[in-house]
This record gives C-alpha cells, sequence and structure tokens, in this order.
C-alpha cells in the first residue's frame, strides 16, 4: 500500500501522515530528508520530533539517494518530505540535475519493500509568483515527481487547514 | 463557527453574502477587539499579519476568538501552496496563517472551500 500526502505550509499534513500509521501493528520507520541546517531547520525538527514522540517511529536521517535504502521485513515507513529531498538531489552539485527518474526509482524500491508507504509531499505551484529559473524548474519538477508518485499511490490525500479530502483512493 | 476558504478572488464574500446574507468586517483594517461582537470577518489571513506585526500572539488570539464568537464566519485565504519564501517575516506570517486556519477548521461545524465561485463543503454541512 502507498499513500501520498500532500499540501500546503502548515496545513496539517504531517499530522495526518503519522496518523495514518497509528493502527500498524509492524515497525515503523520515518525518513527524515531535512537537512538541520540553520535555526529554523532546527526548530521545525524539534517540532517534528515532538509530535511523533510516543508513536513508536524508528528515525532515519537521508537527504539523498533514497535508493539505497534497504529495509527490513514487515516495516511501514513515512517518508517526509518530498520537498527537501528533491531539493536536495537538484542542488547538490554546480550543476543542476533533474532526479526525477532516480527519486521515482527510489520510491518504487520503497514501496516494493516497505507493507505500507507514506510520503509526505508539498504544493509548491500555486502562489503565482514568476520566479528565476532555478526555482521554475524546482517547481515544474515537483510537479513532475507528484504527479508520478500519485500514478504509483492507492491513496492521495491533500490536507487543507488541517481536513483531509481524498484526491485518489480513500481517507484511511 | 463556519470558515469560508479558498485561494484569492475565488467567490468567498459573494458565497457568504448570498447564504448568510450578514455584513463583513475587514480584517485588513479592522478593530481587534471588534471581531468578537462580528457575524463575519474577512481576509483573516491580513489580520494575522496584523496581529504579528503589532505582537500579539496569533495562536492565542485565534483560540479566544473559538470560544467567545463560535458563532463567527471567517474568511480566510489559502496562501499556503508556493515556494518557502526568502524573506523571514513572510515565512512567519505564511506558517501562522496555516496553523491559524487549522484551529479555525477544527473549532468549525463547516467548512467550504471554493473555486471559481463553486463551492465545496469540506467538512459538516451547510
Amino acid at each position: 500500500m502507498m499513500t501520498v500526502v500532500i499540501g500546503g505550509s502548515k496545513c496539517g499534513k504531517s499530522g495526518y501522515a503519522e496518523k495514518i500509521l497509528d493502527s500498524f501493528d509492524g515497525k515503523k520507520l520515518y525518513i527524515a530528508t531535512m537537512i538541520p541546517y540553520g535555526e529554523e531547520a532546527q526548530k521545525a525538527i524539534k517540532r517534528h520530533r515532538k509530535m511523533r514522540r510516543n508513536k513508536g517511529f524508528e528515525t532515519v536521517e537521508k537527504y539523498t539517494d533514497l535508493d539505497e535504502i534497504c529495509l527490513p521485513e514487515n516495516y511501514a515507513v513515512l517518508l517526509e518530505c518530498m520537498g527537501n529531498l528533491l531539493a536536495n538531489e537538484m542542488f547538490k552539485n554546480e550543476e543542476i540535475t533533474d532526479p526525477t527518474e532516480k527519486i521515482i526509482k527510489g520510491i518504487e524500491s520503497l514501496k516494493t519493500q516497505a507493507q505500507h508507504l507514506v510520503i509526505v509531499t508539498n504544493n509548491v505551484a500555486c502562489d503565482g509568483i514568476d520566479y528565476e529559473r532555478e526555482t521554475m524548474d524546482y517547481i515544474r519538477i515537483m510537479g513532475d515527481i507528484n504527479r508520478r508518485m500519485s500514478e504509483l499511490a492507492d491513496n492521495v490525500i491533500e490536507c487543507v487547514y488541517g481536513i483531509p479530502l481524498a484526491v485518489k483512493g480513500m481517507l484511511l | 463557527m463556519i470558515m469560508i476558504t479558498g485561494g484569492a478572488y475565488q467567490g468567498k464574500k459573494d458565497f457568504v453574502k448570498a447564504h448568510y446574507n450578514c455584513e463583513i468586517l475587514n480584517g485588513d483594517n479592522c478593530d481587534f477587539e471588534s471581531v468578537f461582537t462580528a457575524k463575519c470577518v474577512s481576509n483573516y489571513h491580513q489580520l494575522v499579519k496584523r496581529l504579528i506585526e503589532n505582537g500579539d500572539d496569533v495562536a492565542s488570539y485565534t483560540e479566544r476568538l473559538c470560544r467567545d464568537n463560535s458563532n463567527l464566519i471567517v474568511i480566510i485565504n489559502e496562501i499556503g501552496c508556493g515556494i518557502v519564501p526568502l524573506e523571514k517575516s513572510d515565512r512567519l506570517w505564511r506558517e501562522q496563517v496555516g496553523l491559524a486556519g487549522s484551529l479555525i477548521a477544527k473549532n468549525s461545524d463547516t467548512v467550504v472551500r471554493l473555486i471559481c465561485g463553486i463551492p465545496a463543503v469540506i467538512k459538516g454541512e451547510l
């Protein structure tokens, strides 16, 4: 089973994604993709750790190269979030490359290994602002990845101010 | 409490006028305390910006509002679905709008989201 949770800033997508795995009785792995750089990132990480406390997650930090993850049996995975992973992959070298295929390969590998793969991703495409080229590339590739992931997923859930809406499949 | 959301210029105020026929207080320039006796407040996302600029705690103001004016109709834009802003104050505002909006949605019996003037009830019923 695979579920994608999408939304904007502070829309309750993490809380909902965690809740999906509340009833899972095997082991749960949280894949954190945010590089703990700067005060705001530290704060965000702290807030998320607090949210996950006592929910039975093991945490692994993986900023790039999802396809390297090898999962033991009977695990559910919560990956948070695709927005950071994409930025990490795209901007890690001086020359920007399109990591879509590499990321999709990593997701397919996780989907095969995990009992339930839940991915939190971001809708970054609706502010209508024209940014410089690199940011526009990021918005476009984010959209490509979200569409590809949604094809692979059983459920796609959009969060609006904390309210989950089923875009594909059903609410869990 | 009733919450009306959606992007800018999607017909949120017209929807309120048509369905509830009440006066709408403009959150962009109203007195902070007047919201506690209003029937409807618009531009709550801008009200959040003014609260931050005024040094007020957005969460506790919003909690007090949900408690003390529980029949209020709140109109708030969806502003979170974009690139993380460069300016720190814009990032803070965006996050505070998300958190305040989630609080209002949680306390609302009905939440309506509009696009192209068309309402979708995403919580409760009209």
